[in-house]
C-alpha cells in the first residue's frame, strides 16, 4: 500500500483534469445551498429560540442525503477503472510489469474513492454550522464521517471488482449500480416493508428478523442507527461490514483470476480458453 | 536466453501456436516473420506471462515463463502490437511511472527517463502530454518505457505496425540503435526486408509452427551471389527451356506474363555471356535488366525443406 505506483499516477491524472475541481466546487456549494436551506427552516427566520432537536433532523437529514449522494457518484469513477485500462489498451502492458494483483486492485479503489472522501472532507465545515445551533455532538459526526468514508471505499472496492470481473465498462456500470440501488432502496424497502408487516403480525417472528437482516445491510439504516442508537439492534453495523466485506473479498477471486490467471493454474479449467479477449 | 520446447496454445479448437521450439541466444536479435494469423502475437504474449501456455515450456534468462512469471516480468521489456497511452501525463512521468512498477530508484528513473527519450528523438517532448504525441512518437516512447528498467531481453509485437512511411524510417533506426545495447530481442513484423535491417537471425512462422530460420548474413551472402534476371525476347518456352535452362550458372527460370525470370549465379561477365549467348541463337532480346533480389523468395528458397530448429 505504501508503494503503489498506481496510486500515485492515478491521482496525478485524476486531479489534473477540469472534471475534478468542478465537480467539487459544485457539490460543496449544492450542499452549501441545501444546508442554509434546511437551517433557515429550522430556525424560521428568527434567531432567539433554537431548537436542538429540530437543528438534529437537519444533521441527520444531512448525512443521509451526502450518504445517497456519494454511494451514487462513487460507481461513477470506478466501474471504468479496470475495464476501462482494458478499453485503452494500457491493461497488457501493466500486467507485464511486476505489479502484484492485489496491488493494482488496491490502487485503483484507493484513486477511484479519493476524490469521493474529499468531497466528503469539503463539506465538514458544513456539518460544524449545525453545533452552532445544538442536537449533534463531534463524536457522532465523526462517526458518521467514519461510516460515509467506509461505505464509499467500499462501494469503490466493489465497482472496481465489478470493472476487472467485466470485459466492457458499460456492463461493470450497470453491476455497479445495481449493487448499490441493492444496497440503498431494495434492502431499505424490503426490510421496512417486512418491519411493517411484523407490526401488523407481531406473531410473526421470521418477518420481524429477516426485516432487520435487511435493513442492516442498508447504509441509509446503519447511518440512522449510528445517530440514534435506539432505532435499531446495537452492533447492527458489523452484520453491514460482514456481509459487505465478504462479498467483496468473493469478488475479489475472480478478479484475481481475471488479471493473473497463472495464478490459478493448479485449479483445472483455470487457463480458460478465452483469456486472449481478456487484455 | 529465450528457449521454447514444444511450446502450444490453443483456444478451444482452433491451435494458435503449435509445438514450437525456439531458440534465441543471448544478445542477438531474432525476427519473427510471418502472416497474420500465423501466431507471432500469440507466442510473444506467452512469453510475456500475458497468456499461459496450454502446453509445453518456455524459458527467458533461465525462469520458466510459466512457473516463475514475476521473474520472467523482472527480466522483459515488452511492446504490445497494439497499445494504448494514459491521458494527462507528460512523457517523462510516463517513464517514471513505469520505472516505479519495476521498483527502480527515483534519481535513477529521472535520469534514465532522460536519457531514453532522447535516445529515442524525444528529448524535446519530456513535458508533453503522453495523448497528445503522434502515433510515431508514441510508439517511439514505447520503446524507451521498454528499456526503463533496463531489462536483458525486449519483446517487441511489430513496433512499426501502422506508421507512415516517415515514421516507419524513424522506428526502424531506433531498432537499429537497439541492437548496439547487446540486449536479447524478439521482434515480429509481417515484413521481412524490414525485419532482415534489424535482425540476426530470422524464424518464419506459418501455421503456429517455426516453419524456417536463417541467418540474416547467410542470407545476404546469397542474395549478392543470386542475381535475378528480368529478360524479355522472342523466344518460345521450349527455347528457354532447351537452350538456357541447361547452362551452367542458371539456376532456376520462370515464365511470367511480361516475360521470363532468370535467377543467375555468376558474375557480371558470365552475365554479359548470356545476353551475347541469346543474340547468337538468333534470339530477338527487347529488354534484359537485373531485377533487384526478391528477399521474402531468397529466404523460401534458402530454407526450402529445412526444419525447425530446436
Amino acid at each position: 500500500m505504501i508503494h503503489n505506483p498506481l496510486l500515485l499516477k492515478e491521482f496525478r491524472q485524476r486531479m489534473r483534469t477540469v472534471r475534478a475541481p468542478i465537480v467539487v466546487t459544485g457539490y460543496f456549494v449544492g450542499m452549501a445551498l441545501i444546508t442554509f436551506f434546511l437551517l433557515y427552516e429550522n430556525v424560521q427566520g428568527q434567531l432567539s429560540l433554537f431548537l436542538p432537536a429540530r437543528s438534529e433532523q437537519v444533521f441527520v437529514t444531512l448525512s443521509l442525503l451526502q450518504t445517497i449522494v456519494a454511494a451514487f457518484l462513487t460507481p461513477a469513477f470506478a466501474a471504468g477503472s479496470i475495464s476501462g485500462e482494458r478499453e485503452r489498451r494500457t491493461l497488457a502492458v501493466l500486467l507485464t510489469t511486476p505489479l502484484p494483483p492485489g496491488g493494482i486492485l488496491l490502487g485503483k479503489v484507493l484513486s477511484s474513492s479519493a476524490l469521493l472522501t474529499l468531497l466528503l472532507v469539503v463539506t465538514l465545515p458544513l456539518y460544524s454550522l449545525v453545533f452552532l445551533f445544538g442536537g449533534a455532538v463531534p463524536q457522532e459526526v465523526i462517526a458518521v464521517f467514519a461510516f460515509q468514508l467506509f461505505t464509499v471505499v467500499l462501494i469503490a472496492a466493489i465497482s472496481v471488482m465489478w470493472s476487472t470481473i467485466s470485459l466492457r465498462s458499460g456492463w461493470s456500470t450497470v453491476l455497479s449500480y445495481a449493487t448499490v440501488t441493492w444496497m440503498v432502496f431494495v434492502t431499505g424497502a424490503l426490510g421496512y416493508g417486512l418491519h411493517m408487516i411484523a407490526q401488523r403480525f407481531p406473531m410473526e417472528y421470521f418477518v420481524s428478523e429477516w426485516g432487520d437482516v435487511l435493513l442492516n445491510l442498508n447504509p441509509l439504516w446503519i447511518l440512522a442507527c449510528i445517530e440514534d442508537p435506539g432505532l435499531g439492534r446495537p452492533l447492527g453495523w458489523l452484520w453491514f461490514v460482514g456481509v459487505y466485506v465478504g462479498f467483496c473479498l468473493l469478488l475479489t477471486i475472480p478478479s484475481v483470476w481475471r488479471l493473473r490467471p497463472q495464478a490459478f493454474r493448479f485449479v483445472p479449467g483455470a487457463l480458460r480458453a478465452e483469456e486472449k479477449d481478456y487484455q | 536466453m529465450i528457449y521454447t520446447q514444444n511450446l502450444c496454445k490453443r483456444y478451444g479448437k482452433f491451435t494458435a501456436v503449435d509445438h514450437l521450439n525456439l531458440h534465441v541466444r543471448r544478445g542477438t536479435v531474432f525476427g519473427i516473420v510471418g502472416e497474420n494469423g500465423a501466431g507471432k502475437t500469440t507466442t510473444l504474449s506467452m512469453l510475456a506471462t500475458l497468456t499461459s501456455p496450454t502446453s509445453g515450456r518456455a524459458y527467458i534468462n533461465g525462469f520458466e515463463v510459466s512457473k516463475n512469471p514475476q521473474d520472467v516480468r523482472r527480466c522483459i521489456g515488452y511492446m504490445p502490437d497494439s497499445f494504448g497511452v494514459y491521458d494527462d501525463i507528460t512523457a517523462e512521468e510516463y517513464l517514471q511511472f513505469y520505472a516505479d512498477c519495476y521498483r527502480v530508484p527515483k534519481a535513477l528513473a529521472a535520469q534514465r527517463a532522460k536519457e531514453y527519450l532522447s535516445w529515442v528523438g524525444l528529448e524535446d517532448k519530456r513535458e508533453t502530454y503522453v495523448n497528445a504525441l503522434s502515433r510515431g512518437m508514441q510508439q517511439r516512447l514505447e520503446i524507451a518505457r521498454c528499456l526503463i528498467h533496463d531489462p536483458p531481453v525486449l519483446i517487441l509485437d511489430e513496433p512499426a505496425s501502422g506508421l507512415d512511411p516517415r515514421s516507419r524510417i524513424e522506428m526502424r533506426g531506433v531498432l537499429n540503435r537497439l541492437r548496439t545495447l547487446g540486449k536479447t530481442i524478439v521482434i515480429s513484423s509481417h515484413i521481412l526486408q524490414e525485419l532482415c535491417e534489424v535482425s540476426d537471425e530470422i524464424g518464419i512462422m506459418r501455421e503456429g509452427q517455426l516453419a524456417a530460420v536463417a541467418a540474416v548474413s547467410v542470407m545476404l551472402n546469397h542474395s549478392t551471389a543470386y542475381r535475378t534476371l528480368h529478360i524479355v525476347a522472342d523466344a518460345k518456352p521450349v527455347v528457354w527451356e532447351k537452350a538456357v535452362r541447361p547452362l551452367e550458372h542458371v539456376v532456376d527460370l520462370r515464365f511470367k506474363p511480361d516475360g521470363v525470370e532468370v535467377v543467375f549465379a555468376g558474375t557480371l561477365q558470365q552475365q554479359a555471356e548470356l545476353l551475347q549467348y541469346l543474340l547468337d541463337h538468333g534470339v530477338t532480346v527487347y529488354q534484359f535488366r537485373e531485377r533487384p533480389t526478391d528477399i521474402e523468395e531468397l529466404f523460401l528458397r534458402l530454407t526450402e525443406g529445412t526444419v525447425d530448429q530446436s
